[in-house]
C-alpha cells in the first residue's frame, strides 16, 4: 500500500540532535546505529533518551524504536504538533541541550509551542538560557519568526542540582524568509548578563567590573546587567556566570560565556568571558559561531530563492550538519571566500537555493 | 508613360519606422490616441470626485496578489497547449492544422506531445487529450493553455463540464473555447442564435468575456488557414499567470519513453521483473532536486536514479537569427515529436539513433522465407545455450541410470545475484575513478602554492600504506571508522566513499599491490601481498606506527593551516570527501590517521573487536566548545587587543570600510578564478612593497568617489520625485521579488553545470532524461502514447502518509449523496487515488461529529487516510472513472485543510439501561454496562430518562454485574428507560489505492474497491439477513394500572383536602334520564315532513334496486346460455382432440410394432 520511504542512515552518537531534527523536518525516517557500541557503557545516555521523549511529546505520531542494547535508534517522524508541553530535563545536561533542537522545529509546528523545561539552566557544555534568549532568538527573527517568540527564565538552576525552569514560546510560520546577510558591519554595542545564584550577589558586580576592564577600550556602549535571583527562583545549587554578546551595526551578533568554576575568582571568569568574546569577534562572519547550523538550516528551508549568509570558518558541527542536510534535503551550499582580495579574511559566503519548505502541519482556517 | 498612375506612398502606421518618425516629430504633434481628454473632463466637482473614486476602484480590482514566476526568462520551457474535447469534435484536425501552421509539415499520425518553435522566444508543446477521464485529470494539472473544443452543431457535452470542473479544482489555466462543426448549421439565423447561446453558457462557466473561437468547415483535412492563423495569434499573445501548485512543484510532461532494463533480465523473469525506464522531457515548475521522489499519475511514486541534461531537441533560435524581426523560415521547420516518430531520428544522452527498419526486425516482414524464419525464431529463444546444456540429459553409456550433468561452474551463479554484484562493483569502481580524478584536480590547484606540503602528504601516505601491510591485516584501528564488512554490503554511503577514496590513493602508489582471494563465500578478501610485508619489516620495526613521523605530521599540519587555510575549496572538502569534520578543520584528532581505518578492514573476513585506545572521556554532543584559558592568554597582549580595533565602530575605518563597500560583488569572481588566484596571490604579495602605497591611495579615492556618487543618486531621487521613493505595498512587494529574482539568477551564473545542479537542482526549461527505477513491468508492456505520462515532483511533506482533513462539497450536478465510508476517488496534488473518507461537521467547536451523508448545498469536512498534501491544495473527487458511468462524474470538490497523524471525529453512542429498584431520587439501573469496571469508567457521567429526568451515575453495585446506583433530580418510574449519551471516537480506515490506470492494457477499465452491494449485484449474491433484523409486528400489551387504594384508617386520618373524594355510583335514574320530551307543533310538522320524504326516498331506492335485479337476472341468464354453448363447443373440441390423439398414439403403437411387420410385409 504505502511505499517505504527512504531511510536516512547514520552511525555514532555524535550529532544526534541535528540528525533527529533533520529527520523530523524532512519526514524521512532515520536510523542511527553504533551509538557508543565500543564504549564500556554502551548505548544511549539518559539525556539522549530524555531528548527522544521530548521530541516524541512535541510531535504527533512519531515512532521511536530503540534496540535492546540501546546502541541503535530508529525514528519514524510524525508531524510537529506543538501546543503546551512540560518536560523534566535530566541533570546530566542543561536545558540548552534540549532547547536547541526544539527551536529548530518549533516554527513549523501545527500550533504555537509553549514548552516548559525544568533542569539546569547554565552549564559548560551547552548554550545557557541567557544566550538562547539574547542571541539564538534574534537569529531566528532574521527568518521572520518573531511575533510572540519568547524565552522566559522563571527560575535559574545551576549544576549539579538544577532546579531551574524556563518557558519557551514560539509562534508558527507558513514559510521562513529568505536570508541575505552578507554585511557583518562593525560592532556597535556590547551587552551582557551576569548572574549569581545562591552566592554573594556581589559576585556578579565583580564580574561586571572585570569584564569592563577588558572591553571598555573598544567601545563605550557597554551595558552589563547584574541578574540576581533569590529564594525559590534561584534553584538548588550555587553558581554564577557571565554571558556577553556583541552586536554590530547590521545586527550581526557574537556571543561568549563563562561560568563559575570551583576555586576560581569571579574576576577570572569574567576575563575568560570577555576574551573569548574578543576571539569570537575576530573570527568574523555575520552570524555567531554557535548558531551557524541554525542559520544554515533556516536558509535551506527558505523559499525557492537564493539565500546568502556570511559566516566565519565552519565548525566541525557545521561541516557535519551540511553533509547531513544534503542527505536529508538534497541541497548543497555554494561556499566561497567573502572577499578574495583580502588575504587575512577567513570569512566565507554560504549561499544556497532554498527547498521551498512550507509548513505543511499548519491548519488552514 | 506619363499617364501611368503610381501607387501612392502609404507611410507606415506601425513598426520601427513609424516609431522613429513619431519620435522625431516630437511630443506636441503626436497623434492623439483614444479619447480627447478635454472632451471627457468632468463638469462638476462632485462628478470629478465620483470619477476619481471609480478609477481608483478599478485600479484596485486590477491588482492581484504578487506571485513569483519561477520560469526562467532566458530559456523558458515550451508552453503546454492541450487540445481537449469530446470524441469526434475535431481535435486531431485542429492539432494537425496548428502544427502545419507552425512547421509547414503535415503529420499523419500524431501521438504524444509535439513541440514546435512558435516564435523567437517561444515554443509550444501541443498535446491532444483523449476522452478518458484519467487523461483529462492529468492534462488539467499540467496544461498552460487549453483549447476546449465544442461541437457547435450539438452544443456542450458532459465531458466539457467535467473537464472544466477538474480545471477549476487544480488551479484554472487559461482556456480558449473552439466551436467546430458550425458548417452543419445551414440557416444563418440559427447559426447566429446557436453561437450566442453557446457563448453565453461558456462565459458563465469560465468568465465574462472568455475567448471563444469559431472554426468553420474542414478543407483538405484541415481547418481554413486564415482561421488557424488567427487562432495561433491568440495563442502567441497569451500571458500566463503562475499557478500556485505548479510554482511549488517540479514537473515534466514526458515526450519520450524508453525501457532500459537488460533484455536478459526481462527474458528470465518472463517480462515480469521491475523495469528501469527513462523518460525525456522539458522540466517545468520549480527546480528539480535529485533525491526527491516523483509521482507518475497512473503508475505511482517512483525513485529517480539519475537525471541528465540533454541538448535541447527543439532549441530556440540562437542570437544570430534573433537579429531579424521574425522567426526565420528555417527555424520554422523544427519539430520535436518522438512518440509520433517524425523523421525517425532520436537523440539520446550520448548518441543519435536513426531508425531504419532492418531485415530481421519482427513484424517487418510479410512472408519470411525458411532461413529468415529461422533467424527470427532465434530471437524467441527463452534460455541461453548454457542453460540448455545444463538441462539436457546425456547418458554416457546406454546402461547408466544417472544422466550426465553439467555442474554450474563458478561463473554461472544465479544471474540475479551476479548482476547485482556486478553492478555493485561497477559502482565502486566508478567512485574510485571519480575520486581519483577529483584528487588530481585538487593537486593541480595546490601545486604551485604548497608543493612542500604536498610532498609531506605524500610521505604521510606512504607511511600509512606501509603500516597496513605489516601489522595484522585485519586489525581494526579505529572504532568509529572500523566498519564490519556487512555494513559495507548494506550500502553505507559515507564509509564506502572513504574506502574508495583510499583506493584511489592506493592506485597511485606503486608499492603495495592487492590481491583478491576467493574464500568460501563470494566476497573478495583483501590480503596484503608478500613483498609488502617484507618491505614493512625492513622499514620500521620497533617504533609504534602512530609515532612514526610525528614531527613530520605536525609540520605538515601547521603548514596546512597556515598556508592553505583560506584557499581551501570548502565545497569539495565538505561534500566530496568523507573525512570527519574535525580533520577538515585540522584539529588534530589525537594522532590517529582517520584515512587509515577503513582501508584496512576494507573487505575483511574476520573483524577483531576494537583495540584502539579507549578514550577515557567521550566527546559530548555539545554546542559550546570548551574554553581553553591558554588560548585566551594571547589577549593579554596589547598588540593583539589592538589588532581587532577596526572591527568596532570606534576603530579606524580605512580598511574595514573598504571591506564593507566591496563585498557587494566580488565573490563571484572568486569562485571563477579560484584556481588561478592561488598563484597570482603570491605575486601580489611580492609586488606589494613597491606599489602598495600607490595602490591603496587609489583605492581610497575610488571608494570615496563611489560613496559620493551614491549620495548624489539618493539626493537626486528624493529631489526629483519625492513620491517615488515611498512606493505602496504592492510595488514594494513586486520590487522585492524582482530583486530576489535578480539575485537568484546572478548567484550561480558562473558555476559549472554539474556543480550548479548539485546546489540548485535542475532548472525548469532544460531538456532532461530521467531514469526511473523499479517501474512496474505493466507500464512498459501496456504503454500507449496517446495517454500522457506526467512526472510530478513531490515535496518532502508529500511523500508521507497521514490523515488528511479536507473541506468538501458535493457537486450540485452529481446525482447522489455521498456516504461516509464509501470509497471515493480523489485527484489531489499529482495523485489520483481511491480512499474511504469519513464526513464530519464541527459541532459547536466542541467536537467533530461524524455525518453519515454529506449535507445538501453545504460544505462539510471529510477525513481520509492518504498521502499528505499541503494545506490549501484543491482537489476533486469521483465515484467512478469509467466512461459508462451515467451522469456527471465529478462528485465533489474541495480544499485541503489539515494534515495529522490522528483524528478527532466522534459519533454519537447511546447506552440504555432500565431501573430495577427505585428509591426516592435514587435508582438502581441495570443492563447499561456489563461489569463494574465499565461502571467505574463512567462514574459521574450524566444520564437521562426518556421523559427528561436528568441524573448522574454514582457507583457500581456488587450484585448484578454492571448495575449501578444513580441519582436523579426526581423520582423515576420503573417503566422509564435510562440512557447515557456518549461520543465514540472513530478513525478512517487506512485504505489507499492509487489509480494505476497506466498499468492496464485497457486504460479505461480501472476497477477500484467496490461497494458491498455492488459486489453482491455483480456476483449475483443475496444479501444475508440477520434474523434479528427482520421486522416483526410490535405487540404492545395494554397496560393495566392498579387502582390507588388508600387504607380506610389512613383515609380517616387524612385532612379533608387530602382525602380521596370517592363517591358511590348512582343507582337511581337522573333527571336527564327520566324527564319526558314533548314536541312543539312546528317541530312535529317538520319531523313528519322529513319522515315522509325519507319514506319516499326509501321506496324509490327499493324499486330501483328491484329493477336492476331484474335486469341482472336477465343478463345472467344470457351469459349462462352462452357459457353453456361455449362449454359445449369446448367439449366437442376436446373430444375431437382426444380422438385424434388416441388415433395418433394408436398409430404410433402400431408403427413401433408394425414397423417390423411392414418390413416383413415388404420382404
Amino acid at each position: 500500500m504505502a511505499q517505504t520511504p527512504t531511510v536516512l542512515h547514520f552511525s555514532g552518537h555524535q550529532y544526534l540532535r541535528h540528525r533527529l531534527v533533520l529527520s523530523i523536518l524532512s519526514g524521512k525516517p532515520v536510523r542511527i546505529d553504533k551509538i557508543r557500541s565500543d564504549d564500556k557503557n554502551p548505548g544511549l545516555r539518559d539525556y539522549e533518551v530524555s531528548l527522544l521523549r521530548l521530541l516524541e511529546r512535541v510531535t504527533n505520531g512519531t515512532v521511536i524504536e530503540i534496540s535492546v542494547t540501546g546502541t541503535a535508534v530508529l525514528l519514524k517522524p510524525g508531524i510537529i504538533a506543538g501546543g503546551s508541553v512540560t518536560h523534566e530535563c535530566p541533570l546530566s545536561r542543561s536545558i540548552g541541550y534540549f532547547l536547541e533542537p526544539v527551536i529548530m522545529l518549533a516554527p513549523f509546528a501545527k500550533k504555537p509551542l509553549s514548552l516548559t523545561l525544568k533542569g539546569i539552566t547554565t552549564d559548560e557544555h551547552d548554550l545557557s538560557v541567557d544566550i538562547i534568549r539574547t542571541v539564538t532568538l534574534p537569529h531566528l527573527q532574521l527568518f521572520g519568526v518573531s511575533d510572540g517568540l519568547e524565552l522566559r527564565i522563571k527560575k535559574r538552576g545551576s549544576a549539579p542540582s538544577g532546579g531551574g525552569e524556563v518557558q519557551f514560546l514560539c509562534p508558527i510560520v507558513k514559510q521562513v524568509k529568505t536570508l541575505n546577510f552578507v554585511d557583518p558591519g562593525r560592532i556597535k554595542r556590547i551587552r551582557g548578563i551576569s548572574h549569581a545564584v545562591r552566592v554573594n550577589p556581589q559576585f556578579s558586580n565583580r564580574m561586571i567590573e572585570a569584564a569592563r576592564s577588558v572591553l571598555n577600550r573598544y567601545i563605550p556602549d557597554i551595558y552589563l546587567y547584574s541578574d540576581v535571583y533569590k529564594g525559590e527562583e534561584s534553584g538548588k545549587s550555587p553558581g554564577y556566570a557571565l554571558s556577553l554578546l556583541a552586536e554590530s551595526t547590521t545586527g550581526a551578533m557574537h556571543c561568549a560565556e563563562a561560568i563559575s568554576q570551583p576555586g576560581v575568582p569571579p574576576e577570572d571568569i569574567a576575563l575568560l568571558a570577555a576574551r573569548s568574546l574578543l576571539a569570537e569577534i575576530r573570527r568574523g562572519g555575520a552570524v555567531d559561531r554557535h548558531h551557524q547550523s541554525l542559520v544554515l538550516l533556516m536558509m535551506v528551508l527558505g523559499s525557492e530563492d537564493v539565500g546568502r549568509c556570511r559566516l566565519g570558518e565552519p565548525t566541525a558541527r557545521t561541516i557535519q550538519f551540511l553533509r547531513d542536510v544534503k542527505q536529508a534535503f538534497g541541497t548543497a551550499f555554494k561556499i566561497a571566500p567573502a572577499d578574495p582580495s583580502d588575504p587575512e579574511s577567513t570569512d566565507l559566503i554560504f549561499s544556497c537555493y532554498g527547498v521551498g519548505y512550507v509548513n505543511a502541519n499548519r491548519t488552514l482556517s | 508613360m506619363d499617364s501611368q498612375t503610381h501607387k501612392a506612398h502609404r507611410p507606415a502606421q506601425s513598426g520601427a519606422k513609424a516609431e522613429k518618425k513619431k519620435a522625431s516629430k516630437g511630443k506636441g504633434k503626436e497623434k492623439q490616441h483614444g479619447f480627447n481628454e478635454k472632451a471627457f473632463a468632468p463638469k462638476s466637482g462632485r462628478r470629478a470626485d465620483r470619477q476619481g473614486r471609480r478609477t481608483a476602484e478599478r485600479d484596485q480590482t486590477r491588482l492581484h496578489v504578487p506571485l513569483v514566476d519561477r520560469t526562467p526568462d532566458d530559456q523558458p520551457p515550451p508552453v503546454i497547449v492541450a487540445i481537449v474535447g469530446p470524441p469526434g469534435v475535431g481535435k486531431t484536425t485542429l492539432m494537425k492544422s496548428l502544427i502545419r501552421r507552425y512547421t509547414k509539415q503535415t503529420l499523419n499520425h500524431i501521438q504524444g506531445p509535439v513541440t514546435v518553435v512558435s516564435g523567437k522566444k517561444k515554443r509550444i508543446t501541443f498535446i491532444e487529450c483523449n476522452n478518458d477521464l484519467n487523461s483529462m485529470i492529468d492534462i488539467g494539472k499540467i496544461a498552460d493553455l487549453v483549447l476546449l473544443m465544442i461541437d457547435g452543431s450539438y452544443g456542450f457535452e458532459m465531458e466539457t463540464f467535467e473537464f472544466l470542473n477538474i480545471l477549476q479544482s487544480h488551479g484554472f489555466p487559461k482556456v480558449i473555447g473552439v466551436l467546430t462543426h458550425l458548417d452543419l448549421i445551414k440557416k444563418a439565423a440559427t447559426l447566429k442564435a446557436t453561437k450566442k447561446t453557446l457563448k453565453k453558457r461558456f462565459w458563465t462557466e469560465i468568465y465574462q468575456g472568455a475567448k471563444l473561437f469559431y472554426l468553420s468547415g474542414v478543407l483538405n483535412g484541415r481547418y481554413p488557414d486564415t482561421e488557424i492563423l488567427n487562432l495561433s495569434r491568440f495563442i502567441s499573445v497569451m500571458k500566463f499567470r503562475p499557478l500556485v501548485f505548479r510554482n511549488t512543484h517540479p514537473y515534466m510532461l514526458a515526450d519520450r519513453f524508453e525501457d532500459l532494463t537488460p533484455r536478459e533480465q526481462v527474458r528470465q523473469s518472463k517480462g515480469k521483473c521491475d523495469r528501469t525506464v527513462t523518460v525525456y522531457g522539458y522540466l517545468r515548475g520549480t527546480n528539480y532536486r535529485l533525491g526527491t521522489k516523483v509521482h507518475v499519475p497512473g503508475v505511482g511514486d517512483l525513485d529517480v536514479n539519475s537525471v541528465q541534461i540533454l541538448g535541447d531537441p527543439c532549441p530556440l533560435p540562437d542570437a544570430e537569427s534573433e537579429k531579424r524581426r521574425k522567426l526565420s523560415e528555417k527555424k520554422k521547420l523544427l519539430i520535436h515529436a518522438p512518440m509520433s516518430d517524425v523523421g525517425g531520428v532520436m537523440y539520446d544522452k550520448d548518441a543519435v539513433y536513426i531508425n531504419v527498419p532492418g531485415n530481421f526486425t519482427k513484424g517487418g516482414m510479410e512472408n519470411p522465407g525458411e532461413g529468415e524464419k529461422m533467424v527470427l525464431d532465434l530471437q524467441d529463444v527463452n534460455s541461453t545455450l548454457e542453460d540448455q546444456v545444463a538441462k539436457s540429459q546425456i547418458r554416457l553409456f546406454g546402461t547408466s541410470s544417472q544422466p550426465l550433468s553439467v555442474e554450474a561452474g563458478p561463473s554461472s551463479r544465479p544471474s540475479d545475484e551476479s548482476g547485482e554484484s556486478d553492478e555493485d562493483e561497477e559502482g565502486f569502481s566508478d567512485d574510485e575513478d571519480e575520486d581519483a580524478s577529483s584528487g588530481d584536480e585538487e593537486d593541480f590547484a595546490f601545486e604551485d602554492e604548497d608543493a612542500l606540503s604536498d610532498d609531506d602528504f605524500g610521505e604521510d601516505d606512504d607511511a600509512d600504506v606501509d603500516n597496513r601491510g605489516r601489522s595484522a591485516p585485519r586489525t581494526v584501528r579505529r572504532s568509529l571508522q572500523g566498519l564490519p564488512s556487512q555494513d559495507r554490503r548494506r550500502g553505507d554511503v559515507e564509509y564506502a566513499d572513504s574506502d574508495s577514496d583510499l583506493g584511489g590513493e592506493d592506485d597511485d602508489d606503486p608499492g603495495p599491490s592487492r590481491r583478491f582471494v576467493h574464500f568460501g563465500d563470494d566476497q573478495p578478501v583483501n590480503v596484503a601481498s608478500d613483498d609488502d610485508v617484507d618491505e614493512d619489516g625492513s622499514e620500521d620495526e620497533d617504533v609504534p606506527q602512530w609515532k612514526a613521523n610525528l614531527s613530520e605530521k605536525a609540520r605538515a599540519a601547521f603548514q596546512d593551516t597556515a598556508l592553505s587555510r583560506r584557499r581551501r575549496d570548502w565545497v569539495k572538502l565538505i561534500y566530496n570527501s568523507s573525512a570527519p569534520p574535525e580533520e577538515i578543520l585540522g584539529q588534530g584528532s589525537s594522532g590517529e590517521d582517520p584515512s587509515q581505518g577503513p582501508s584496512m578492514d576494507d573487505d575483511d573476513f574476520f573483524t577483531v573487536a576494537n583495540k584502539a585506545p579507549v578514550k577515557t572521556e567521550e566527546t559530548l554532543d555539545q554546542t559550546k566548545e570548551p574554553i581553553s584559558p591558554e588560548d585566551l592568554k594571547e589577549w593579554e597582549d596589547e598588540e593583539v587587543l589592538d589588532s581587532i580595533r577596526n572591527l568596532f565602530i570606534t576603530g579606524s575605518s580605512s580598511q574595514s570600510a573598504q571591506d564593507v563597500d566591496e563585498n557587494g560583488e566580488p565573490y563571484e569572481d572568486a569562485a571563477k578564478e579560484d584556481g588561478s588566484q592561488a598563484g597570482s596571490d603570491n605575486e601580489d604579495g611580492d609586488g606589494e612593497d613597491g606599489s602598495g602605497g600607490q595602490r591603496s591611495l587609489n583605492k581610497d579615492a575610488d571608494a570615496l568617489a563611489a560613496k559620493k556618487a551614491e549620495l548624489k543618486r539618493k539626493f537626486d531621487e528624493q529631489y526629483d520625485e519625492p513620491d517615488a521613493v515611498k512606493a505602496d505595498f504592492y510595488t514594494e512587494a513586486k520590487e522585492a521579488m524582482a530583486r530576489q529574482q535578480q539575485l537568484n539568477r546572478a548567484e550561480f551564473e558562473n558555476i559549472d553545470p554539474e556543480a550548479r545542479a548539485l546546489i540548485e537542482g535542475y532548472r525548469p526549461g532544460t531538456y532532461v532524461r530521467m531514469e526511473l527505477v523499479n517501474v512496474p513491468a505493466e507500464m512498459v508492456e501496456n504503454f500507449d502514447p496517446s495517454y500522457p505520462i506526467v512526472v510530478g515532483g513531490l515535496l518532502p511533506a508529500e511523500e508521507r502518509f497521514g490523515y488528511v482533513q479536507v473541506r468538501i462539497k458535493r457537486h450540485r450536478w452529481f446525482a447522489k449523496t455521498l456516504k461516509t465510508n464509501d470509497p471515493l476517488i480523489f485527484s489531489l496534488g499529482w495523485r489520483r487515488f481511491q480512499t474511504v473518507p469519513i464526513y464530519s461537521l464541527d459541532d459547536h467547536s466542541i467536537r467533530m461529529r461524524m455525518l453519515k451523508y454529506t449535507p445538501e448545498h453545504m460544505h462539510c469536512y471529510a477525513t481520509f487516510y492518504g498521502p499528505a498534501a499541503l494545506p490549501n491544495t484543491g482537489f476533486c473527487a469521483f465515484n467512478a472513472l469509467g466512461r459508462d458511468t451515467p451522469g456527471f462524474r465529478v462528485s465533489a470538490t474541495g480544499v485541503v485543510l489539515d494534515i495529522d497523524r490522528s483524528t478527532r471525529i466522534v459519533k454519537k453512542l447511546k447506552l440504555t439501561g432500565v431501573p430495577f429498584k427505585i428509591f426516592k431520587n435514587t435508582a438502581f439501573i441495570k443492563d447499561m454496562f456489563t461489569s463494574a469496571l465499565e461502571v467505574a469508567k463512567f462514574e459521574g457521567a450524566n444520564i437521562r430518562t426518556v421523559s427528561g429526568i436528568r441524573g448522574q451515575i454514582k457507583k457500581a453495585l456488587p450484585k448484578p454485574d454492571g448495575a449501578f446506583r444513580a441519582a436523579f433530580e426526581d423520582k423515576i418510574l420503573m417503566s422509564d428507560i435510562v440512557f447515557l449519551r456518549a461520543w465514540y471516537a472513530i478513525q478512517p480506515r487506512k485504505f489507499y489505492n492509487p489509480v494505476t490506470s497506466l498499468l492496464l492494457s485497457d486504460k479505461e477499465k480501472w476497477q477500484g474497491m467496490r461497494l458491498t452491494g455492488q459486489v453482491r449485484r455483480e456476483e449475483g449474491l443475496k444479501t444475508p439477513t440477520n434474523i434479528n433484523s427482520i421486522y416483526k409486528p410490535v405487540e404492545r400489551p395494554a397496560r393495566r394500572f392498579n387502582p390507588l387504594k388508600v387504607p380506610k384508617k389512613l383515609q380517616a386520618a387524612l385532612p379533608y383536602a387530602s382525602k380521596p373524594k370517592i363517591m358511590k355510583p348512582q343507582h337511581r335514574a337522573t333527571y336527564m334520564q327520566k324527564r319526558a320530551v314533548v314536541l312543539e307543533p312546528e317541530e312535529k310538522k317538520a319531523l313528519a315532513l322529513l319522515q315522509q320524504v325519507r319514506a319516499l326516498r326509501k321506496d324509490q331506492v327499493a324499486r330501483r334496486r328491484e329493477k336492476q335485479e331484474e335486469r341482472r337476472a336477465a343478463h345472467r341468464k344470457k351469459v349462462e346460455k352462452e357459457e353453456a354453448k361455449k362449454a359445449e363447443k369446448e367439449k366437442e373440441k376436446r373430444k375431437e382432440y382426444m380422438r385424434m390423439a388416441g388415433m395418433k398414439s394408436k398409430r404410433e403403437a402400431e408403427m413401433s410394432e408394425g414397423g417390423r411387420g411392414s418390413k416383413r410385409r415388404k420382404t
